[in-house]
């Protein structure tokens, strides 16, 4: 299995991520993209950043990744995030599955995702149109 | 024995520095350096019932025993994605 994991600062294309996925000649491609959301809990965002611990959540991709060809009949995984400031509409993530048929790259893909937002050492933090920023999460220590 | 600590997100504000070297006893657990950083950075303190660590990029429990050279991050809840 083929696994494309990658950390970037620049804009993400969902191109070459279909190119590089179909290169693998199976049936189903799935590419989910997170992206920057524009009202959240009736406050508006102006753009998120993201932070990440580089080495540590590129080794957790790859293994999310790993343990995603264990778990699911697919041929080709790749994981991608930005960090940085993502404006609103932008894609903040990038998970591509190529699999022989399509259950398998539905099931990875969601599965990937979700993995990803419990266990890979990177942080978004709002910036919402009052001026105000907050990291995700710290609202329970107001 | 000395192990670096590295902070991010709104740790890193919170404390105000990203990295620093501790020195700490032979046998040293992943619970002795949280309690050392909470000592040295109070900012944190609000944290202590969230803050996870990772030595040497990977996950590790409070109980994790800790080398010279190890690198320790103490991370708040992730919110990649």
């Amino acid at each position: 299995m083929e696994i494309w994991i990658d950390i970037t600062q620049d804009v993400l294309h969902p191109g070459p991520v279909w190119g590089w996925l179909a290169a693998s000649e199976g049936g189903g491609v799935n590419l989910f993209l997170g992206a920057t959301r524009r009202m959240t809990a009736g406050k508006e965002t102006v753009q998120l950043s993201y932070e990440a611990h580089d080495t540590m959540a590129r080794k957790e991709m790859r293994r999310l990744a790993e343990a995603a060809g264990e778990r699911f009949d697919v041929l080709r995984v790749a994981m991608l995030h930005r960090t940085g400031i993502v404006p609103v509409s932008e894609a903040s993530v990038i998970i591509g599955v190529a699999s022989a048929h399509r259950a398998a790259a539905f099931e990875a893909s969601r599965w990937l995702i979700d993995e990803l937002k419990v266990s890979v050492p990177i942080w978004k933090q709002e910036h919402y149109a009052d001026g105000s920023t907050e990291w995700q999460g710290e609202d329970w220590l107001r | 024995m000395t192990v670096i600590v590295r902070l991010f997100a709104a740790l890193r504000e919170a404390a105000g520095t990203d990295r620093w070297e501790a020195e700490l006893p032979g046998g040293a657990t992943v619970r002795v350096l949280v309690e050392a950083a909470l000592d040295r950075h109070p900012q944190l303190e609000p944290f202590r019932p969230v803050i996870r660590a990772a030595v040497n990029d990977a996950w590790a429990g409070l109980d994790t025993g800790l080398h010279d050279g190890d690198e320790v991050a103490l991370l708040s809840p992730v919110s990649g994605g």
